[in-house]
C-alpha cells in the first residue's frame, strides 16, 4: 500500500483509558483506544500504535503528533503536549461547530467547558479535590451493585423513582448506598439517584462558567445514556448527538491542533 | 542514578563579585565573595534539593545568574536555618506569628518573628542532604503530624507542632489572632491545651471586622500591641521604649516604600525585567521579616531596586522570559503557582495578594507609634470585607496589567476557600478578566493536577 498525504494524530492519555486519532485531508482516518496502564508512555504508545495499525501506518508518516491528557507530561513519541480542556474543546468543534457549551466526564475529573465559535476555550471550571462526579466514582457503584460499568446507564433509565443521594463524596455515597440497599431500596432506583447526585454536581459547575446552546457531552462517561438523560434533566438542556465515540473527543481535538501546529510551523501547507 | 543539578556558572563570577554586601541585624557583613563561595561550595553539598533539576518541583537547569540579588535571596534562604540557630544561641528572642501581619512591633523588641513557613523551614533546613523528594516527604510528615495532634481541617499546622513537641527554641507563640487564617485558630488552641507549657501565649486579639474607621477599635488593638510587647519584653528580659518603636516603624516604612517602587517598576514595562520566582522574591522582602532578619532583607532590597531600575532603563527581559507571556496574578494565602513550569507554557506572574496589602499599608511616623500601628493593621485591603478587598485587588490587577487572575487556596484554610468565588466573581464582573479557582492539598505530590488546571487557563488566555 502506498501511503501519500498530510496523516496528524491525537493521543490522549487519560487515567482509565488512552486514545489516539489519526487525521488524513481533515477526515478521521483511524482510531485507536486502550485500556490506561501504569506506564502512561506505554499506555499512549499503544493508543497510537492500534490507530497507526488501522491506518496501515507507519509512525514516521505522521507529520505531526500532539499528546494530551494526564499523559501528555509523559508522551516522547509527541511533538507538542496540550492540555485536555483546550483539546475537548477543538475536538468538539471540529464535528459539532454550533456547540458552545461541553460537559466533558472522564475517569479523574469532570469539566465544565465554554467555548467561541472558533472552538477556543472562553472560561472553565473543574471538580478539585473529589473523585464524586467522575468515571471513578460511577466505577465505585458498578463495583457496590456488582455490575457492569456500561450496564449502569441502562440500569439506571429502568428506574421508577429516584432515591435522593450525596454527591458530595464518593466514600459518603457508597456508605449511603449499602444503607440503602440494607434497607430495600430497588437498585436501579439508587442507581438513578446517583446520576442525578453526579448530575446536580455538575450543575454546580456550570453556575460558574454558564451554559449557552448547544450543549455537547464528551469523555468516557458520555457513553452512558443515563448519566446523558441525568445531566439533561438537571441543566434543562438537550445534548447534541456525538457523530463519534464522545470518549475520542479529547484525541480527535489533539489531530487538530496537530494540524494547526504543523501549518503554523510550515511541515504543511 | 544521581540526581542532576544546577551550578552557577563561573562566567558570571567575577560581575556577581563586584555586587553589594548584606548587612545583617548584628552589624556583621558578608561579602559576595563569600556568599559565591557558599552557593557553590556548602550550598550544593548542604541543600542538593534546592539545586536539582527538576521541572515538577519548579527548578530550572538555568536560572537567572546575571541578576546578583537572585543569588543573594538564594543564599539567605540556604542559610535560614543555620543563621536561626545562631541567633538562638546568641540570646535572640524568637516568636511564632502567623502570616499576614507586618512585624514592626517585633523588631522594636529585637525578636525575630517566623511566620508557619519559616518555622518549618527552620526545622526542615536542619536536616542536610535530601534531596526535593526526601524534602517534600518531610513536609508532608510534619503535617501529617500536626493533622493527628490538632486537626485535619486546618491547612498550615505543622509550625505549631514543631513548637509543641519542643522541636524548635521558640520562645513565644505570638500571633495576630483575627487576621485570614482559619488555622492559627486551631494552632493557638492546640498550643493553650498542649503539652509545651515552657512557650508563652499571647494572643494579639483585634476586633472582628476590622472597623479601623472606629476609634475605639484602633485603641483596643493598640492596647494589645502594648500587651504584645510587654510580652516579648519579659521573654528577652528587656524594656522596648517607644524610641524603639519608633525606628522599627521608620524602618519596616522603608522595607515596604522599596517594595512597591520596586514592583512599580516592574510593572512600568511591557517587558519582564525578571521572571516570575525573582520578581517573587524580590518583591516579598519588602516585608523584612522573609529571611528572619529585617536588615539583611532591606540590604538586598536596596540593590534590586537599583538594578530593576537599570533593566528597566535598558529594556532587559528576565531571564526565561518568553516573548508577550500572558500576565498572571495570583490570589490568595500561602500559595503560588509552579512558576518555571507556566513559564514554559507562556505565561509569567506579574502578582500576588498575598503578603501584600500590608506592604502597601505605610504607618504614619507622627503621633503615638501604637495607634498608628494599629490603624495601619486594621485597615490591610487584604483583610477587609469582600467587596473592599477585591477592589484593592483589581487596583493592583490593574498597575500589573495581568491578563488572567487564579485564585487558590489550601485544604483547610477555610477563610480563603469562603471568599474565593465571591472575590473573583467581583473581579471577573468588574473588569472582564478570565479568572480561575483552585482548591490544593498543601505540600501535596499534586504537581500535574494543578499544572494541568493552570496550564489549561493559559491556553485559553
Amino acid at each position: 500500500m502506498t501511503i501519500s498525504g498530510n496523516y496528524f494524530a491525537g493521543v490522549d492519555v487519560g487515567s482509565l483509558a488512552a486514545k489516539s486519532v489519526i487525521l488524513k485531508d481533515g477526515e478521521i482516518f483511524a482510531t485507536g483506544l486502550v485500556q490506561s496502564g501504569v506506564n502512561s508512555v506505554e499506555s499512549g504508545l499503544n493508543a497510537l500504535n492500534l490507530a497507526l495499525e488501522t491506518a496501515g501506518l507507519k509512525k514516521e508518516d505522521l507529520t505531526y503528533i500532539v499528546g494530551t491528557g494526564y499523559g501528555r507530561v509523559s508522551a516522547p513519541y509527541a511533538n507538542k503536549a496540550v492540555t485536555e480542556i483546550t483539546c475537548h474543546a477543538k475536538g468538539t468543534n471540529y464535528l459539532h461547530p454550533t456547540v458552545r457549551t461541553i460537559i466533558d466526564m472522564g475517569g479523574q475529573d469532570c469539566k465544565a467547558i465554554r467555548i467561541d465559535p472558533d472552538g477556543a476555550v472562553v472560561d472553565f471550571a473543574m471538580n478539585d479535590k473529589c473523585a464524586a462526579g467522575t468515571g471513578r466514582f460511577l466505577e465505585v457503584m458498578a463495583g457496590v451493585f456488582k455490575v457492569k460499568l456500561e450496564d449502569l446507564g441502562s440500569i439506571a433509565l429502568s428506574a421508577t423513582d429516584t432515591v435522593p443521594m450525596s454527591s458530595t463524596c464518593t466514600v459518603f455515597a457508597e456508605s449511603e448506598t449499602i444503607s440503602l440497599v440494607a434497607r430495600g431500596e430497588k437498585p436501579e432506583n439508587i442507581l438513578n439517584g446517583i446520576h442525578h447526585s453526579i448530575a446536580n454536581r455538575i450543575a454546580g459547575l456550570f453556575s460558574r462558567v454558564g451554559i449557552e446552546s448547544d450543549v455537547f457531552f464528551s469523555g468516557g462517561v458520555a457513553k452512558n445514556s443515563g448519566m446523558k438523560t441525568a445531566i439533561e434533566q438537571a441543566l434543562k438542556v438537550s445534548i447534541v448527538k456525538p457523530e463519534i465515540d464522545p470518549q475520542l473527543i479529547g484525541a480527535l481535538g489533539a489531530a487538530v491542533i496537530a494540524r494547526n501546529f504543523a501549518k503554523k510551523e510550515g511541515l504543511w501547507v | 542514578m544521581g540526581k542532576q543539578l544546577f551550578r552557577y556558572s563561573e562566567d558570571n563570577k567575577a560581575k556577581f563579585l563586584e555586587s553589594d554586601n548584606i548587612t545583617f541585624n548584628d552589624g556583621s557583613v558578608v561579602t559576595p565573595e563569600e556568599i559565591w563561595d557558599y552557593l557553590t561550595v556548602e550550598g550544593p553539598v548542604k541543600y542538593p534539593g534546592t539545586y536539582e533539576i527538576n521541572l515538577s518541583q519548579g527548578n530550572r537547569d538555568s536560572r537567572d545568574e546575571t541578576l546578583p540579588t537572585s543569588l543573594k535571596t538564594h543564599y539567605l534562604s540556604l542559610t535560614f536555618s543555620a543563621r536561626m540557630e545562631k541567633a538562638k544561641k546568641n540570646g535572640k528572642t524568637i516568636a511564632f506569628i502567623q502570616g499576614g501581619q507586618a512585624v514592626d512591633p517585633y523588631t522594636a523588641a529585637d525578636t525575630i518573628a517566623l511566620r508557619p513557613f519559616l518555622v518549618g523551614q527552620w526545622y526542615h533546613g536542619r536536616e542536610h542532604g535530601n534531596d526535593i523528594y526526601k524534602s517534600v516527604l518531610r513536609r508532608k510528615q510534619s503535617k501529617e503530624t500536626a493533622f493527628h495532634d490538632m486537626s485535619f481541617e486546618a491547612c498550615q499546622t505543622g509550625g505549631y507542632e514543631h513548637v509543641q513537641v519542643g522541636d524548635l527554641p521558640i520562645d513565644v507563640v505570638a500571633p495576630y489572632t483575627v487576621l485570614r487564617c482559619s488555622d492559627v485558630s486551631y494552632g493557638v488552641e492546640a498550643h493553650r491545651h498542649g503539652p509545651n507549657k515552657d512557650v508563652k501565649l499571647i494572643n494579639v486579639d483585634f476586633p472582628m471586622r476590622h472597623q479601623a474607621d472606629k476609634p475605639w477599635a484602633i485603641e483596643y488593638f493598640a492596647r494589645n500591641l502594648k500587651k504584645l510587647v510587654k510580652t516579648l519584653d519579659e521573654a528577652r528580659g528587656k524594656k522596648t521604649t517607644e524610641d524603639d518603636l519608633w525606628r522599627a516603624i521608620r524602618l519596616h516604612n522603608e522595607g515596604r516604600r522599596l517594595g512597591t517602587e520596586l514592583a512599580d517598576l516592574w510593572w512600568s514595562t511591557d517587558i519582564p525585567p525578571t521572571n516570575s520566582d525573582d520578581r517573587n522574591s524580590l518583591v516579598a522582602l519588602a516585608n523584612l521579616d522573609m529571611h528572619g532578619d529585617v536588615q539583611a532583607s532591606l540590604s538586598v532590597l536596596k540593590e534590586a531596586k537599583k538594578i530593576i531600575a537599570e533593566r528597566v532603563k535598558n529594556g532587559v527581559k528576565g531571564h526565561a522570559v518568553t516573548d508577550n507571556p500572558k500576565r498572571l496574578f495570583i490570589l490568595g494565602s500561602c500559595v503560588g503557582i509552579n512558576e518555571s513550569r507556566s513559564e514554559d507554557a507562556g505565561a509569567i506572574v506579574v502578582g500576588k495578594d498575598d503578603q501584600w496589602s500590608h506592604c502597601t499599608s505605610l504607618v504614619e511616623e507622627e503621633g503615638d507609634p501604637y495607634y498608628n500601628l494599629a490603624k495601619a493593621t486594621l485597615e490591610y485591603p487584604y483583610e477587609q470585607s469582600i467587596e473592599k478587598r477585591a477592589q484593592w485587588t483589581i487596583e493592583q490587577i490593574r498597575k500589573s496589567r495581568a491578563d488572567g487572575v487564579i485564585f487558590i487556596h489550601n485544604w483547610g484554610c477555610n477563610t480563603q476557600a469562603a471568599v474565593s468565588r465571591p472575590i473573583v466573581d467581583f473581579i471577573k464582573r468588574e473588569t472582564g478578566i478570565p479568572t480561575y479557582i483552585h482548591e490544593r492539598d498543601l505540600h501535596g505530590l499534586r504537581d500535574e493536577q494543578e499544572q494541568n488546571r493552570v496550564n489549561a487557563f493559559i491556553e485559553m488566555l
